[in-house]
């Protein structure tokens, strides 16, 4: 079963298009959304949750959002970044708050999940790290028993020890047969949670598959000279200390891409093509 | 929605709703402008906006299992909370006026006097105020400033009104203290309130549809 279907989604700004953008997130998967600066993660994101208005149909274990918004809404955790609400207030006060809005609320799971990560229910918003804070909203979604977290560059303000914890704890719900679809560019992590990518640039779908297979698909070759690269038909050609080097789609040939090296090169061939 | 306005009085609300609450008793002061009490519950409308903006409340209760159209409902409830509150202490504080106070400090003169009519008048203002003000606000919840500006400057052209024509003979029954004229002073307040409830139900109405659209 799809634990995520987004459908057609489509949002238009005066300075940007998120077009047509289709892809599903199976149950109990890790899914990854990545792309550049500005490719529309964001927005796809917001556009799911429905805090942007926007075109397309977007279902949660086959529970149509615009039909069925409370109800999709209990099925989901949503962290856009750290929590940065209510400041001013203790985390025991937001909690209590948030509570009251899910019937399956389990206060047992919530402290179970502050005492895990660490975090004191008295302490103010203000008074949390950025780390802290996005367990804080992981604490919150897991207590009211969400079944897909939507996590929005959840790593972005995170140091290399505290995101290698926030990748574990990832791993652990994926255990537990919770879905998570979440955006970022840091692409070590999702090299090392992620089942599937959803990859954007500039708005528009450029993959959506298993990582094994988007990492199995490209090879890194060096060419002596951009001439010759072309003539293999490299994608996204450009020069390197050692000559130049472009990506191919012969297996056989060249090394093993990281996923940031095939980024760059479909990136800079989506540019020259443009 | 009952989850949703306790969330309101939890964590978005503004001490100085309640503060302004006391300014009902300003119809004891003789001959004043009564109806800039009704200003002031604009303000603190206004204040409890404020304090939700800043602390990202919007975008917080959107994540929440809630219609997003349900959202501004919520606060407009709120609102109406407040706003009948203000409204009950206005008519108690009248009421203690017109038991303790010598009968030539009743009439007042700048204004309308402090009577069942006034409650009524006070009821359109509030009404006209959440009219103006909420379906401005949650077309652009970022905006708050104008929203507050347009709804004063509306609120404060109906207290104009208001004061001009009581220097036309046929308000004078509406100037006299409750035991005269009790009749027409009742119509006046039952028109008021029937106008308050049909003006901030299109309020809400409007907001709804407009922060539907809203990205936030």
């Amino acid at each position: 079963m799809y634990a995520l279907e987004v459908n057609n989604l489509r949002k238009i700004y005066p300075n940007f298009t998120l077009g047509e953008v289709s892809f599903s997130v199976e149950e109990g998967q890790i899914a990854g959304l990545i792309g550049r600066n500005g490719a529309g993660k964001s927005t796809t994101l917001k556009s799911i949750m429905r805090l942007i208005s926007s075109e397309g149909t977007v279902k949660v274990f086959g529970k149509d959002f615009s039909k069925e918004e409370g109800a999709v809404k209990e099925l989901l955790g949503y962290v856009g970044g750290g929590f940065r609400f209510y400041p001013n207030k203790s985390l025991s006060v937001v909690a209590k708050t948030v509570a009251r809005f899910y019937p399956h609320w389990d206060g047992t799971a919530f402290d179970r999940y502050c005492e895990e990560y660490a975090l004191v229910p008295t302490k103010k918003v203000r008074e949390l790290s950025e780390g802290m804070k996005i367990k804080f909203s992981l604490a919150l979604a897991l207590s009211h028993g969400a079944k897909l977290l939507l996590l929005d560059e959840p790593t972005s303000g995170l140091d290399p020890l505290s995101r290698e914890d926030f990748c574990d704890t990832l791993l652990s719900l994926k255990e537990q047969g919770i879905t998570v679809f979440f955006s970022t560019h840091i692409t070590s992590d999702l090299m090392r949670v992620a089942d599937q990518i959803i990859y954007l640039s500039g708005g528009t779908l450029l993959a959506d598959e298993p990582l094994d297979a988007f990492l199995r698909r490209y090879r890194l070759k060096m060419f002596a000279s951009l001439a010759e690269a072309k003539a293999a038909r490299a994608i996204g050609a450009k020069a390197v200390k050692e000559g130049v080097e472009g990506l191919v789609m012969d297996i056989s040939d060249g090394r093993e891409a990281t996923l940031d090296e095939i980024m760059i090169h479909l990136e800079r061939a989506k540019k020259e093509t443009v | 929605m009952k989850a949703l306005i306790k969330k309101e009085f939890s964590l978005c609300l503004h001490p100085m709703a309640v503060v302004f609450l006391s300014f009902a008793a300003l119809v004891f002061v003789p001959n004043y402008p009564y109806e800039v009490i009704f200003f002031f519950s604009g303000l603190s409308v206004f204040f409890i906006c404020m304090a939700a903006r800043e602390n990202g409340d919007l975008a917080f209760t959107c994540s929440l299992p809630v219609r997003k159209r349900s959202i501004p409902l919520a606060r407009i409830i709120v609102a109406v909370m407040f706003q009948c509150a203000l409204l009950l202490l206005t008519a108690l504080s009248i009421v203690m006026k017109q038991a303790f106070f010598p009968d030539e400090l009743l009439v007042n003169l700048v204004g309308n006097s402090a009577n069942l009519a006034f409650c009524g008048f006070g009821a359109l203002l509030l009404g006209v105020f959440n009219l103006v003000f909420f379906p401005l606000h949650y077309k652009n919840p970022t905006k708050i400033g104008v929203p507050f500006v347009i709804s004063s400057v509306v609120l404060f052209l109906f207290i104009g009104v208001m004061i001009a024509i009581r220097q036309f003979p046929f308000y004078a029954p509406l100037l006299a203290p409750d035991f005269a004229n009790y009749g027409v002073k009742l119509a006046v307040l039952l028109c008021g309130l029937v106008l308050y409830c049909i003006m901030t139900a299109l309020a809400a109405w409007l907001s709804g549809k407009k922060f539907e659209r809203v990205d936030l």
